[in-house]
């Protein structure tokens, strides 16, 4: 199956065997005869040495399609490999053939064979983009050009306009294809095309399609020409999506961004709203092709033509020309940045582009009948995008003055007519299908939080036009109606899909927080609405009490909950939210503040909430699924408003404002503030919001997602600020959830892990103490009673009886859960206290680890524990504590690893056994962090001993752990992602910091972490690959500093010993020099690594000159073709000499290496990697 | 947990029961339960509601710990769930009879012949092959709701 490799006249029958094998193969893999076979004859061809004869005989004769695909496909995979070795007639004449192919075969019905023959042309285009001169390159368009523009008739002119759309997607960074070059390469391509061709493609495409638009618009039934027009419009489109840097904005005099492909933001966006949307800015240079000439208005006459086309056969709403039409109608109107002069050019330009598109969307409730008739929704949906692009490059007040200019009514009406519109189609419809109108609703959606999201940034008046508040409050209205109503429908379906559940959770919050932009919008309406319809609905509770079902409205509160809680404060996200600016700017004219809307909405919901403390009402009213919105709100809204502190409340906001109305919005939330601060209504508040938690602790038995929303919201976002936790300390009900948590047995049933987070919330509650020893007390109570029941249950003789009953592990495992939450609270201030608490249990772990040695749930609790205490606790201790804790991991890792080493388990089920592998993976994985933990000691240290004390060695005991731990990492373990990655993160970490200890590690320990180093180095996660090489230089690098000043370095390790059967063994810097040469010259991976590699590398190659001698030797003994067997000694010598690279481990010759490696691989890794 | 802190010496006595009630909610992936008379592992734990203003319900999946069926069962979590009282034991292998029993030595030096191998192939043969290598091998014998079964072996050193 070889191409002909001599380059001479190859003999034709050889050409047709060629041929009869491929088209075999072929065919044989389509009707799935022998399929591996097929594949390696293929592979055969692709990998032969210069396969193009007999590819080019195959695509010119062959009558099967997909062999002359295949036959492409090699040309591609040959000459990208061998592009260092072809002449620069060989690659032009490759290039030419496949232009000249696909021209010639412009009308074949084979459009697969078509576009991957015009892509390899694009791709080996790309590869010889460099170092091609401007006239080569310039004859090559020339006859792209004449095809584009139709002189060789409708196939050529669409095949030529297709090979452009190919070349621009093989130029741009996200669609191009790999080469094995450095990113620089694409980088510099990227950048030559967009300075010198995109343009002119551009201007080609425009003159492809206008030569051919009268011709459409004449003709009254589809023609040839459409497709050249389709074809020209996307190709413009795919310009458009262009990532534009190179000559946008030299006037502003940004940098440029260097780096095409981990860039994904864009520092020059005209304006700094969040979107989705991408903006197109092509730059001055642009304006004449896409403003100056008309270029719009022929476009939107194109489609308006073809909508009057839609009833004539050929033509449809949907048929792909009008689709790329309206496409690019919409790409258009994301246009700005310097390609405008002036803003007016802009609005001018939208203005335009808006008169074509109200057709689409105007009248909303004809368009929306008319789809809900079956006309097909695309258009509309396309109206809709556009805009929302609109929204993005404009600000609220020019973006609803558009429509004004040309109708009684502004844009922003027109928005909230249309989302009204959808919005009424969508309560008609109530299905759970994605329909037209869910993706409407969402578009507008967009197109709302674009143009509402605060712009604090922008200095100028952000102010809303006071027609679009109207439009909002309107518009807020009905989607209060619409979201009550699908709640009420919903109240009786029972078909929670769990899988679902999280996605749609996480989509309604946004919807939610989107419409909480709009209420704002129009907050002086929304407020008092969302009061009312509160006021409504719990008076409908009480009244039908007993008597009806009270389901569907205790839905509707659900969601109205939610809403409101959107509407009143936002999410923290670990900060305290400020009050929202909408609310904070308004009612500033509220002389008493309980009558302050904001007040009466907290209070009427406040007051319901706590009406959930009387028992009949909780039984009758507050279901669980209720109790959840009910503590959602309450953690939401008392981060934002409860006893905030009063530096919190000075934070400037006069943006955009007077001074006079500044202030006037400042006494107002004061005010707001202070009605819920400490000295006023906060402590009751915060009083009933302690004892509600409590009660849904306690008297919802197995509510899990209640109670995990209780403890991790709630209790979480009320600890987490010190004023809060100064009164809660001294609430008597605080003190009861203390004392029912420490010595109580009823919060036992709560869910173990959030038993966990509750530990945590008290022993943070602690800062609220007075001082220090305060604080240390109060943990020690809480935790004392906990450590207490440990201790006396592991001092009992008959422990090993009553230790396996299901119930006494259900009280340890609790209390280790707790105190592992205790642990992950240690702040400075009760470091003492937690140490206390995890050294007097120190010795029951050791015990409950013999104990429960079978029991994986327990032993991982204990583990955890450990790990969380010693991660909290070391960076503090002194010498002799440090000693004690190190002692004690120790004595864990040698207990742990007593009892699973050589362990098997055995069992029927395959997925109990599957169980019992990925509990040894946890456990692992935590006495890794362990390790790690103690590891830290080293990096940070708060303790007070000077550096003279004599303290543990921590290189010392984080060998002596590796020891113990690495006899347990078999390879099958290390396929765990997350353990191999900490795994070898620990390993290089180690290594680069304590060489000098490997030469301690015993040689089965040794070969042990050599062996999964030889696996990380082949791992297909290119971190780990990255860490593994660096654990190889630090080990050679180390090795070499010490020989060359006369230590043993390494010693036997390195340079060879001979094992116990007397055969001698390879030192390990040999060892690794030859499987990384290998990895690189044959095998595949990321170019990433390459520098890293090199980093390894070159102190391997100095530690083993006379290795790398040799094996450099063999490589170049195996050549057996001249030319290239003298191009890889001249690469080698090279490698080890240019840039004067000298033999000293320094920065900058490892940089020089660094070069020299690179150079190396593009001139030998594509023939060394040929068959 | 004051007053009942000194629970565990009451039930220490080998006559304990072979199950234990523990609230359905509280009981974790990892843990065991009790479905259809059968002592399993948890494997799986969802909970859902009965309607949606309804009380939280769980959904545990389970394998039997002898024969690997697996089971499924769905609680109010507010309720009790069986727990089984599951004991492991390690025993020295000291040999394995034609017959396809298996003697263990015990902690205070007696044997223990009332074993069974295994008559699954695999299992047997791991076991088998280690006793054949000559290792010194410890078992670990599973017991619960009355049920017997090696559950696992660790080789402690070479035989010699």
């Amino acid at each position: 199956m070889q191409g002909s490799s001599d380059r001479g006249p190859a003999d034709l029958t050889q050409l047709q065997a060629t041929m009869q094998a491929i088209e075999i193969a072929c065919s044989s893999i389509q009707m799935h005869v022998n399929p591996a076979a097929a594949e390696a004859t293929i592979l055969s061809l692709c990998q032969s040495p210069q396969p193009y004869q007999a590819c080019q005989f195959i695509l010119e004769n062959s009558q099967v399609a997909n062999a002359r695909f295949q036959a492409a496909a090699a040309i591609r995979d040959a000459a990208i490999r061998e592009w260092g070795l072809l002449t620069s007639d060989d690659k032009k004449s490759l290039i030419s053939f496949c232009l000249c192919f696909v021209m010639q075969h412009a009308s074949s019905p084979e459009g697969y064979v078509q576009s991957k023959v015009s892509s390899v042309a694009a791709q080996l285009m790309k590869r010889g983009w460099l170092d091609f001169a401007a006239a080569e390159k310039e004859a090559f368009m020339y006859e792209v050009k004449q095809a584009v523009l139709g002189v060789h008739g409708v196939d050529v002119q669409f095949t030529g306009i297709n090979f452009l759309e190919s070349l621009v997607s093989e130029f741009s960074p996200s669609t191009s294809t790999a080469m094995g070059l450095p990113r620089e390469f694409h980088e510099q391509c990227l950048k030559l095309l967009e300075l010198e061709y995109l343009k002119t493609f551009y201007c080609w495409a425009q003159d492809a399609a206008v030569s051919v638009t009268s011709r459409i618009i004449e003709s009254h039934s589809a023609v040839p020409e459409v497709k050249v027009c389709t074809a020209a419009l996307r190709l413009m489109l795919q310009i458009l999506n262009w990532d534009f840097r190179y000559n946008t904005n030299m006037a502003k005099g940004a940098k440029p961004s260097m780096d095409a492909f981990n860039d994904g933001v864009r520092h020059d966006i005209a304006s700094p709203k969040r979107s989705e949307c991408i903006l197109v800015q092509p730059g001055p240079s642009w304006r004449d092709v896409l403003i100056s000439n008309g270029h719009i208005g022929w476009l939107l006459g194109l489609y308006g033509a073809l909508r009057q086309k839609f009833s004539c056969e050929g033509y449809w709403l949907d048929c792909p020309v009008a689709v790329s039409a309206r496409k690019l109608i919409v790409q258009f109107c994301s246009l700005t940045g310097t390609i405008f002069p002036s803003a007016n050019m802009q609005e001018h330009h939208l203005l335009q582009l808006l008169s074509g598109i109200i057709p689409w969307i105007d009248p909303p409730h004809a368009v929306s009948q008319a789809i809900e008739c079956g006309k097909s929704e695309s258009e509309m949906l396309d109206g809709c995008r556009a805009l929302l692009s609109m929204a993005t490059v404009t600000t609220p007040t020019v973006f609803d003055q558009l429509l004004k200019s040309v109708s009684p009514f502004g844009t922003l009406t027109l928005l909230s007519t249309l989302m009204c519109e959808v919005i009424k189609v969508l309560m008609a419809t109530n299905t759970e299908e994605e329909t037209w109108s869910w993706m409407a609703r969402d578009i507008l959606l967009d197109t709302w939080t674009t143009l509402l999201i605060p712009m604090h940034s922008i200095g100028e008046n952000a102010r809303f036009p006071s027609e679009g508040i109207n439009a909002a409050a309107n518009l807020f209205a009905l989607i209060v109606e619409a979201e009550l109503r699908a709640a009420s429908a919903s109240a009786f379906n029972d078909d929670e899909d769990s899988q679902y559940l999280q996605a749609s959770i996480s989509a309604m919050d946004e919807r939610l927080s989107s419409y909480a932009l709009i209420a704002r919008a129009a907050i002086d309406v929304a407020i008092p609405l969302l009061t009312r319809l509160f006021t409504e609905r719990f008076a409908r509770l009480h009244q039908g009490k007993g008597i009806t079902d009270p389901t569907e409205t205790l839905e509707e509160l659900y969601s109205l909950l939610l809403i409101t809680g959107h509407v009143l404060a936002d999410e923290g996200e670990g900060e305290t939210p400020s009050v929202p600016m909408a609310i904070q700017t308004h009612f500033v004219d509220i002389v008493e503040t309980h009558k302050h809307p904001v007040v009466v909405l907290s209070s009427t919901i406040i007051r319901f909430a706590e009406q959930s403390l009387d028992q009949e009402m909780r039984t009758s009213v507050f279901s669980p699924r209720l109790m959840e919105a009910v503590i959602w709100f309450l953690a939401r809204w008392s981060s934002t408003y409860l006893m905030v502190p009063e530096e919190c409340r000075e934070d400037n906001c006069n943006s955009g404002y007077d001074h006079e109305s500044w202030l006037r919005s400042q006494h107002s939330r004061k005010a707001l503030l202070s009605f819920f601060g400490q000295y006023n209504q906060g402590k009751p508040v915060l009083d009933v919001i302690v004892r509600i938690s409590m009660m849904t602790l306690i008297s919802y038995p197995g509510e899990k997602d209640l109670q995990a929303l209780t403890c991790y919201q709630l209790l979480h976002s009320l600890v987490r600020r010190k004023n809060v936790c100064t009164h809660l300390v001294a609430f008597d009900s605080w003190r009861e959830l203390a004392n029912a948590f420490a010595n109580g047995r009823t919060l036992f049933s709560l869910h173990s892990t959030h038993q966990r987070s509750l530990a945590q919330t008290l022993v943070l509650s602690a800062s609220g103490m007075r001082n220090p020893e305060a604080s240390n007390q109060y943990v020690r109570d809480l935790t004392s009673h906990m450590t207490a029941y440990l201790v006396e249950m592991s001092n009992k003789n008959d422990l090993k009886n009553f230790s396996q009953q299901p119930d006494i592990i259900l009280s340890v495992s609790c209390l280790l859960e707790r105190l592992r939450g205790a642990a992950r609270a240690l702040e400075p201030r009760t470091q003492k206290a937690i140490y206390e608490m995890g050294f007097s249990v120190m010795n029951s772990v050791l015990v409950l680890l013999e104990v429960y040695k079978h029991e994986f749930a327990v032993v991982y609790l204990l583990l955890k524990f450990v790990v969380d205490w010693v991660d909290g606790e070391i960076i503090y201790l002194e010498a002799q504590e440090t000693a004690i804790v190190v002692d004690f991991c120790m004595r864990l890792l040698q207990l742990y690893s007593s009892h699973n080493i050589g362990k098997i388990s055995v069992s029927l089920s395959s997925s109990l056994l599957s169980e019992a592998k990925t509990e040894m993976y946890k456990d692992l994985r935590a006495l890794l962090q362990l390790i790690a933990n103690l590891c830290s000691k080293d990096m940070v240290d708060f303790s007070s001993d000077s550096i003279e004390t004599p303290g543990t060695s921590i290189s010392q005991v984080v060998y002596f752990g590796l020891h113990i731990v690495t006899p347990l990492i078999s390879l099958d373990l290390l396929k765990y992602p997350k353990l191999c990655h900490d795994y070898f993160s620990l390993l290089s970490h180690m290594l680069e910091v304590y060489p000098e200890m490997v030469a301690q590690l015993n040689s089965e320990a040794f070969a042990h972490v050599l062996g999964t180093l030889d696996f990380g180095l082949h791992h297909q996660d290119t971190e780990v690959v990255d860490m593994c090489l660096k654990v190889l230089k630090a080990l050679a690098s180390y090795h070499y500093k010490e020989t060359s000043i006369g230590k043993i370095g390494l010693g036997s390790h390195a340079s060879g010993f001979k094992d116990s059967d007397g055969k001698f063994q390879e030192g390990i810097l040999s060892r690794f020099l030859r499987s990384l040469l290998q990895l690189l010259l044959f095998e595949d991976y990321s170019t990433d690594l390459v520098g890293i590699a090199a980093d390894a590398l070159f102190p391997l190659i100095l530690c083993e000159q006379g290795v790398y001698q040799r094996l450099g030797q063999e490589l170049a003994d195996s050549q057996a073709n001249p030319t290239l067997k003298s191009r890889l000694v001249n690469a080698l010598q090279s490698l080890t000499s240019s840039n004067q690279l000298s033999p000293t481990l320094d920065r900058i010759n490892y940089k020089r290496f660094r070069k020299n490696l690179h150079s190396f691989l593009i001139e030998v890794h594509g023939f060394l990697r040929t068959m | 947990m004051s007053d009942e802190e000194h629970h565990f010496d009451s039930k220490a006595d080998a006559g304990a029961s072979k199950t234990y009630p523990q609230q359905a909610g509280a009981i974790r992936k990892n843990g065991y339960i009790v479905i259809k008379a059968r002592p399993c592992k948890v494997v799986e734990v969802s909970t859902s509601k009965t309607g949606k203003h309804g009380h939280a319900k769980c959904h545990f999946v389970g394998i039997d710990i002898f024969n690997g069926k697996k089971l499924e069962d769905i609680v109010p979590s507010s309720h009790n769930c069986d727990v089984p009282h599951v004991n492991r034991t390690d025993y020295q292998l000291i040999d394995i009879s034609e017959d396809g029993f298996v003697s263990l030595l015990t902690e205070n030096g007696n044997t223990k012949d009332d074993l069974r191998l295994p008559t699954d192939d695999n299992l047997l043969s791991q076991i088998k092959d280690g006793f054949a290598d000559g290792k010194d091998l410890v078992v670990t014998v599973m017991s619960a709701m009355g049920e017997e079964q090696i559950c696992a072996l660790k080789d402690i050193g070479p035989k010699n």
